[in-house]
């Protein structure tokens, strides 16, 4: 290969300082999660009672958020084991997408449990008197580690390339170089380096896989576990797993376009790419649909009385709207467009991420709120208001906010480091050529 | 002229008919309350009233809540025989002990009448029910090997008689209802005024100390209400606590959950923390590499 093509892909490769859009885009993250913090401060002082959440829901957009997190967290040990796994090629630029949207969701699934907590200087007490019997240490356990492996299946990967903008001194701030220096400086790219860092990667891609569906069986297990109409299911490890999937690809494709257009990666992130992701979708799409069938149709069929009002709730009465939203964005509408070839060009492709990403975010909405409010033994003698959920501003303001700051970190992880990896891009290329 | 008089004669009919309809029609807005009282005597110590309202709606007969009934001894032309009021239940019954102060009057006769009047309200009307009672109690005795006596006795001018010809239940008390000590589900008192029932519920699970509560009953008689009487017997199985706190299982404390889930737990964490250490491990073997 010639090194001029290897100058070329390293600089279309290397990474960009913000422009202006960029620049706006950031503050207007940093915004979002200062009120957020703002929001946050208040519920500290005077407590969940900010909040609107009570008796009933005690689980409300805070614990929905932390279900989204997690879900979206699941896209990379699809990419990145999965496909790696598979032997495809093709999804080598979209591993460092994949995993930082993993750890981004993943650190903020973390710390939005911790929001939830009306006294959150008392989390300790869940390591001093957590129970190994309930499946919130099993949460704990399991989101720690999968947190850890995402972070060493960014962390390998990246040391390759680290090397390489340790050679653009001159383009690189004096702090950034130091980072650069600190975490990657002893690569030298020997034959032993890069055998054990490979070991590492295929090692670690086969661990991620049963960690990350225990991840997110495990939280399903937080509700199901529970006995509520609703949530009594046998079928919520595989219903939440592969709405998991979903979300995450969905958000992979997002995040494809995103970076595509506003780097001008195109001869990196293809047509192809977006067409075999929009494959990939469509198929995640027909599999948590099968599930919803499942979920839904069956006792729906069955109509117990005691799940009556929960059913009817969601099928035709306050939760309605909600509900065939997210079931039409989510799932139907993202079908219909990418089924088409066309579809799986790179706008529509987007716009089918994004709906997916957005219904999703409201499917995890109606798993956890609507179940609470029609409980199998009512309360009695509690306030009207009780027995209705409209999260304050303060909610609003807290999950926007953990949504912008899991963006952020994205947004400057993209800034710091390649978000196509660059050795890999070259090392693939050179393959091809021989070939 | 002729023809006026009969559209006069013929538009006052029309009006007559009209307020006659409306007046049937006011009259059809009011129910009938059904209303009626039983007489209770719990243990021969406790004596009470209730006073039990119902009304036929789309052709049920339902419990009429939220009813104030009046409650007089004797008759209720005094205001002195009025005993208490209370209000109606959900199960349309609204109950009332007969207070110490009905003494004078109770004592005058052996017999006794009860009314009850329900409170006039927008759907029914005020409503009168009465009952009579001939006062009378129940004796319980039992032997060591496990029968049951019980007398019925009745208030005469001479002292408590022995009743022939009443039917009486006899059972153990249980949590949901009341058990019966043997296949015979009724008795009926002999000349002597008495019933003798065996017991056969053996190992039946008693207190701490194998206690049963024995209870013996009348049942809405005609002449003398209902009429109980209870009475502890050692027939039953000791009831032995045994605590569960301390065993391993699901729902137990922190560091008592079972041990094939603590197996099964540690392991999983520690086979894969193990390769989380090992690959930290290569990342210091890959930093040293790259020093050499």
């Amino acid at each position: 290969m010639k090194d001029s093509a290897i100058q070329k892909i390293t600089e279309d490769l290397l990474p960009q300082k913000f422009g202006k859009q960029g620049k706006i885009w950031v503050a207007f993250l940093s915004v979002l999660c200062i009120i957020g913090f703002i929001a946050y401060c208040r519920q500290l002082s005077k407590g969940l009672v900010v909040t609107g959440m009570r008796d009933y829901v005690s689980w409300g957009i805070y614990i929905s958020n932390f279900v989204f997190f997690v879900a979206i967290s699941l896209v990379g040990s699809l990419i990145t084991a999965v496909l790696r796994l598979t032997n495809a090629e093709w999804s080598t630029p979209l591993t460092r997408i994949a995993e930082i949207i993993a750890v981004s969701a993943i650190t903020f699934a973390s710390l939005i449990i911790i929001v939830d907590m009306g006294r959150p200087d008392r989390f300790y007490n869940l390591f001093i008197h957590g129970r190994l019997q309930s499946p919130i240490i099993w949460d704990v356990i399991v989101i720690t580690t999968y947190f850890f492996i995402s972070l060493l299946l960014l962390y390998f990967p990246l040391l390759p390339d680290l090397q390489i903008l340790l050679r653009f001194k001159e383009r690189t701030n004096k702090r950034l170089y130091w980072l650069y220096g600190f975490l990657g400086s002893f690569w030298k790219d020997t034959p032993q380096q890069i055998k054990i860092s490979r070991r590492a990667v295929n090692i670690l891609s086969i661990t991620i896989i049963p960690v990350a569906f225990s991840i997110h069986t495990v939280t399903s297990w937080l509700f199901a576990t529970t006995y509520r109409p609703g949530w009594d299911s046998t079928n919520f490890g595989a219903y939440f797993i592969s709405g998991a999937f979903l979300v995450g690809a969905g958000a992979v494709i997002v995040a494809m376009y995103v970076f595509r257009s506003h780097y001008n990666l195109e001869r990196y992130i293809t047509y192809s790419h977006f067409d075999k992701m929009g494959k990939i979708l469509v198929m995640l799409a027909l599999l948590y649909l099968y599930f919803n069938v499942n979920e839904f149709l069956v006792p729906a069929f069955k109509m117990k009385k005691s799940e009556e009002d929960h059913l009817m709730g969601l099928f035709t009465g306050e939760f309605a709207p909600v509900f065939w939203f997210a079931i039409c964005t989510a799932m139907i509408i993202p079908i219909l467009i990418l089924v088409n070839r066309k579809g799986r060009r790179p706008l529509p492709a987007f716009i089918a991420g994004l709906l997916v990403v957005v219904g999703s975010w409201f499917k995890r909405y109606l798993i956890v709120t609507p179940t609470l409010l029609h409980p199998f033994l009512p309360m009695h003698d509690v306030p009207e208001s009780y027995k209705h959920y409209f999260p304050t501003w303060e909610e609003w303001a807290i999950a926007i906010g953990s949504l912008a700051g899991a963006m952020l970190i994205i947004t400057i992880f993209a800034r710091i480091f390649p978000i196509i990896p660059i050795h890999e891009t070259i090392t693939e290329t050179e393959q091809h050529e021989k070939e | 002229m002729k023809k006026n008089s009969y559209k006069s004669i013929l538009i006052a009919l029309l009006l007559l008919g009209m307020m006659a309809t409306a007046a049937i029609a006011q009259d059809g807005d009011k129910k009938d309350l059904m209303l009626s009282a039983s007489y209770f005597n719990s243990n021969n110590q406790t004596q009470y009233l209730v006073a039990h309202t119902k009304c036929k709606i789309d052709g049920k007969f339902l419990p009429i809540p939220a009813i104030e009934v009046s409650f007089y001894i004797t008759n209720d032309s005094a205001e002195s025989h009025l005993l208490g009021k209370a209000v109606t239940n959900d199960k349309g019954e609204a109950p009332l002990m007969i207070p110490a102060s009905a003494q004078s009057e109770w004592v005058k006769s052996v017999k006794q009448t009860f009314v009850v009047v329900s409170k006039a309200t927008k759907v029914f009307d005020q409503t009168k029910a009465s009952t009579d009672v001939v006062k009378a109690k129940l004796k319980i005795d039992t032997t060591a090997d496990k029968k049951i006596n019980v007398m019925v006795l009745e208030l005469k001018d001479t002292g408590w008689t022995p009743v022939k010809g009443v039917d009486l239940k006899v059972a153990i008390k249980r949590m949901g209802g009341d058990l019966n000590v043997g296949e015979t589900q009724t008795y009926t008192t002999d000349s002597t005024g008495s019933i003798s029932a065996d017991f056969k519920r053996d190992s039946l699970p008693g207190d701490l100390n194998g206690n049963l509560t024995l209870i013996a009953k009348v049942e809405d008689n005609d002449t003398y209400g209902n009429l109980t009487v209870e009475e502890l017997v050692p027939w039953g199985a000791k009831m032995e606590y045994v605590s569960k706190f301390d065993r391993r299982t699901l729902f137990a404390r922190r560091g008592h959950s079972p041990i094939w889930l603590e197996l099964l737990a540690y392991s999983i964490i520690g086979v894969v923390w193990i390769i989380l250490v090992y690959l930290v491990g290569q990342i210091r073997k890959i930093k040293t590499l790259g020093m050499e």
